[in-house]
């Protein structure tokens, strides 16, 4: 039905001409979905973009043939071009608060494709607005059709998008990362949803993702970009049985998994992807490619294969590829859990009034962090995981002392560093660090990098100007980089560099407590493992004690010593990393693990009873009893009323659970603290 | 959205009695001997005492001030020293004129800065989004006027096109029906606006331009025209929405160069005049009445957004 030939796009600014897309091929039959795999500026969105015939101003397209049901796209009159957008292809973005305009209702956005290709009449559209809005899954959608997207929640928004994408029923939908915004739980339904409506309409859909895991379970073929150039191409399951490509190869093998040994560390591809801008004779993964030869770099290889499966490689991988082990990780340091903890978290609550005016009483508040406590030992490191909304955050800023809480303590060896003022804090401020998600916005744009790495020391009055360079020399050199980069400026880095900046400027000050919060989660895969790996190992060789915030599950495994889990303001299950992803005690946590896209197209599908459902309640009015009864295929009435303690299932895992999925260990003698562990039971007395 | 009026109107209130206090006393630090403004230099000093004697204005300033807001809950603005008679009569003689002049000039200005901004942010970097922002630039940088008298010197002197002076009638709607009259006047009013108003909207629109949902209506198979009316559009005017709220008593003010380089009877050259002529009570009452339009205009201007934009919500 779609027919992509030789396809090339350029984008010219001023006197640079990048090249986005070049010599692409793809095929897509009627009923199938084809899934576009690829990092950031791979070219798979503006491979979308394209075919839409929307591609941003100042590109064209150079070269090639896009034929849509026998009918050429490339050089298409615009308004006929426009018939065909919205009508018999469609797109869904990533959702993103502005996505949906604003300031229209979701009634009248939903019903726009009709009324635009005169499809139908205002009213009847509307009615059929309605329909589809049931048809995603909202739910009564009579009510939702007059509000406005902000009334939505960010799952609900994109149920809209999938429905306005489709009203029209198109022939072809092109799905551009439609749950990359989303959490785990939500992801798993909308990319269902979308699977389900594709069959249902029986339309072609392609899933453009950066997500392995995202294809592997929900394409029929899979296609991998890689700078501008589709490398691999092939059915679902030979691509990932019989990976021929170095780089589809690489790509998938520095994916954490929840099955990874976290006592090496994670492969991950040297280097980063090339500048778009840059022409080069050969293969464009060969300088990151450990098997590039001097053929790779002189000659293009060229798309070649059978049955279907094709790739652009000299080199191709063998077909059981030798299992790289990867490099030892420094021993992990010894963590001592008899002395006192070097963090300690007791009862922490963080309750925020929701902005605007109301008598008192009855004004109301968001329940961010409800009653938290943990404690984390010297060398140890506490994975804080969880969806958006659960608070995590929240509590990650109020651990470094950024925020007051409401109540509770922080303690860092024993004294109190919450609510202190800035004065009393001192020198223990310096002790506790925070490494941010967006490295882009956490780094001032107008300092160089020297100056940020020395303003730490500066500020605490630490050696002349010359150490500190010194210093900071060393601080590069620890997280991989050299010295040249010293005096440029955030914006000429790439974002694995920006972010090792940021890990390096965190321990500037050689602190005891690293807090990271979503360290990760803005890089490419490829980029994603150097930093993680990088990570591990500055933690075992400091004996550095930190929190590791995060909503993807694989990082979180990697990094942590123990696991927090958290749902709603409040640790739902606590433990030892390995005894909480083998055997989950909460619903909640085996709902989580069991959402996660696995990178293998033969792994089981979802469980229908550890699914997790719905949506996340607001953190205004909490659910009664145990929070997560809401979404809870095991909830009771005794889950809305008593509220479940933390209770032990095994040796160092507490559940929060009145039906754990594991046995609950035997009660402990001291039946004043059940399950507590020594550093609680301390707190609570 | 009653409660919210109520606290708003509430915390107006304060504003203005904070203005009328800083007015009132800067007013009398100036002149604190009406009497010898009134009477002229000439007048002894006896008399001159006896004048502010009689008129109370020889008492403590917190007594004339609690005298003057008295006067203001009966709808009083005082009497003007000059022109022997009541504020209140001058202002309601003049302020038609002033409102219809202030009101044509702003909606002119933005029916035409609306879409010119809109059309530079479209066309960005063009030739026209080029001159466009050059021209704004040297207007902006030309006092009002400058611009006005360049406006007689072209379009009144070398093409006798327009009259030089405005309208002297002293009927608001004689004036708003005889466009020749006023064209000059509406023309320096609309350029001087119009050069902030769509430097604004081009900003906001290449703001919105950038949005995803742009992107998702013209996927729909939306015409640009239908992209750019239903989608942009209302999005894009709402920060010029605040900025016209901020400007209203601006338009006062700007009307005082206008008014008097056309020799125009509003409250500006009203202003000007008593400015020459120390004619406290019109200036005291002229410049309350720009601190109460600037809280009117803010809290007009809220409640406009609040409207065209659901996610602004009144309670804060």
């Amino acid at each position: 039905m779609l027919t992509i030939r030789d396809l090339s796009v350029q984008i010219r600014t001023g006197d640079r001409i990048v090249r986005p897309i070049s010599g692409v091929d793809l095929d897509l039959a009627r009923g199938e979905t084809l899934g576009i795999v690829g990092e950031t500026g791979s070219g798979k969105s503006m491979t979308g973009l394209a075919i839409m015939g929307m591609l941003p101003a100042g590109s064209e397209i150079t070269n090639g043939s896009i034929r849509f049901d026998g009918e050429e796209l490339v050089g298409r009159d615009p308004r006929a071009y426009r018939s065909l957008r919205g009508r018999r292809i469609s797109m869904v973005f990533q959702d993103s608060l502005t996505a949906l305009n604003p300031t229209r209702r979701i009634g009248d956005q939903v019903a726009e494709p009709l009324l635009l290709h005169g499809l139908a009449h205002r009213a009847e559209a509307l009615r059929r607005a309605e329909e589809m809005l049931a048809l995603v899954g909202i739910p009564r959608p009579s009510e939702r059709m007059r509000d406005y997207p902000h009334q939505l929640s960010g799952g609900m928004r994109q149920r809209v998008m999938i429905a306005m994408a489709l009203i029209a029923e198109p022939d072809l939908l092109i799905a551009d990362e439609p749950t990359t915004a989303l959490d785990v739980t939500i992801q798993a339904e909308i990319l269902e949803l979308l699977g389900r409506l594709k069959e249902q309409l029986g339309m072609a859909m392609i899933l453009v993702t950066h997500d392995m895991g995202v294809v592997a379970r929900h394409a029929d073929r899979v296609g991998v970009m890689y700078a501008g150039r589709l490398v691999e191409t092939g059915p679902t399951r030979a691509l990932f049985r019989r990976t021929r490509h170095r780089y589809t190869r690489a790509l998938l093998d520095s994916i954490p998994s929840l099955e990874q040994d976290r006592g090496v560390e994670l492969f991950s591809i040297p280097g980063s992807p090339p500048d778009p801008a840059e022409t080069v004779p050969g293969c464009r993964f060969a300088p990151r490619c450990a098997a590039a030869t001097d053929r790779c770099r002189a000659e293009r290889p060229p798309l070649e294969g059978e049955g279907g499966h094709v790739f652009a490689c000299w080199n191709p991988v063998a077909d059981a590829p030798p299992v790289l082990p990867g490099r030892a990780l420094p021993a992990a340091p010894v963590v001592e859990t008899s002395s006192e903890p070097r963090l300690e978290v007791v009862d922490l609550v963080q309750e925020h009034p929701v902005s605007g005016w109301a008598p008192k009483g009855r004004r109301r508040t968001v329940k961010a962090v409800s009653g938290v406590s943990f404690t984390v030992q010297a060398g140890e490191t506490l994975g804080l995981v969880g969806e958006s909304g659960c608070g995590k955050s929240s509590l990650g800023r109020m651990l470094v002392a950024m925020d007051r809480p409401t109540a509770g303590e922080v303690r860092l060896e024993g004294a109190k560093v919450s609510g202190v003022g800035r004065r009393g804090l001192g020198a223990r401020r310096a002790r506790l660090q925070m490494m941010f998600q967006d490295s882009g916005a956490a780094l001032d744009p107008k300092m160089t990098i020297g100056t940020i790495l020395r303003e730490p020391l500066a500020i605490q009055g630490i050696g002349t100007t010359a150490e500190r360079t010194e210093r900071a020399i060393a601080l590069l050199d620890g997280v991989g980089l050299g010295p040249s980069i010293l005096e440029r400026y955030p914006h000429e880095l790439s974002g694995g560099q920006r972010q090792r900046i940021g890990l390096a400027r965190a321990l500037a000050l050689d602190p005891d407590v690293l807090v990271a919060d979503e360290p990760v989660s803005a890089l490419d895969v490829s980029i994603r493992s150097q930093v993680l790996n990088l990570m591990r190992t500055q933690q075992r060789e400091r004996g550095l004690s930190s929190v590791v915030i995060s909503h993807d599950l694989s990082v979180i495994r990697y990094l942590s010593d123990r696991v927090g889990v958290m749902y709603l303001g409040k640790i739902v299950e606590v433990g030892a990393t390995d005894e909480v992803y083998e055997r989950p005690a909460h619903p909640y946590t085996a709902g989580l693990l069991a959402a996660v896209p696995i990178a293998d197209p033969d792994a089981p599908p979802l469980d229908a009873a550890e699914r997790v459902r719905g949506e996340l309640p607001s953190p205004l009015d909490p659910p009664s009893g145990c929070r997560f009864r809401t979404r809870c295929p095991l909830a009771t009435e005794l889950c809305a009323t008593v509220e479940p303690a933390l209770e032990a299932v095994g040796d160092a895992h507490d559940v929060a659970c009145h039906f754990p999925l594991q046995p609950k260990a035997q009660a402990p003698a001291d039946a004043s603290a059940p399950g507590a562990r020594p550093g609680e039971t301390e707190a609570a007395a | 959205m009653i409660s919210y009026l109520l606290r708003r109107i509430l915390v107006s209130l304060l504003v203005l009695i904070g203005i009328s206090i800083v007015i009132f006393v800067m007013l009398h630090l100036i002149s604190d001997s009406p009497g010898r403004v009134v009477l002229g230099p000439q007048a002894s000093a006896a008399a001159v005492e006896a004048f502010n004697r009689e008129n109370g204005y020889d008492r403590p300033l917190f007594v004339q001030y609690a005298d003057y807001v008295v006067q203001l809950l009966h709808g009083d603005l005082g009497r003007s020293y000059k022109l022997n008679e009541e504020v209140t009569v001058l202002f309601a003689q003049n302020a038609g004129r002033s409102a219809v002049l202030s009101l044509s000039g702003l909606v002119l200005a933005l029916l035409i800065a609306i879409p010119l901004g809109i059309l530079q942010a479209v066309r960005r970097n063009s030739v026209v989004d080029r001159a466009a922002t050059g021209v704004a630039y040297l207007l902006y940088a030309t006092p009002s006027f400058l611009v006005a008298l360049l406006l007689i010197a072209l379009l009144s002197q070398l093409v006798p096109l327009f009259p030089a002076e405005a309208s002297q009638s002293t009927s608001p709607w004689v004036v708003f029906t005889d466009p020749r009259a006023m064209a000059l006047p509406l023309i320096t009013l609309a350029l001087t606006n119009v050069v902030v108003f769509s430097q604004y909207q081009r900003s906001a629109a290449l703001e919105q331009l950038g949005m995803d949902y742009i992107k998702v209506a013209r996927a729909k198979g939306a015409p640009e025209r239908i992209v750019l009316l239903r989608h942009l559009l209302r999005n894009a005017c709402i920060p010029l929405i605040t900025l016209v709220g901020v400007m209203i008593p601006t338009l006062l003010a700007g009307n005082l160069i206008v008014e008097s380089v056309f020799n125009y009877p509003g409250l500006g050259l009203l202003f000007l005049n008593s400015l020459h002529r120390e004619d406290y009570p019109v200036l005291l009452a002229y410049t309350l009445i720009g601190g109460a339009l600037t809280v009117l205009g803010n809290l007009l201007a809220d409640l406009v957004v609040a409207r065209a934009d659901r996610r602004i919500e009144l309670s804060r």
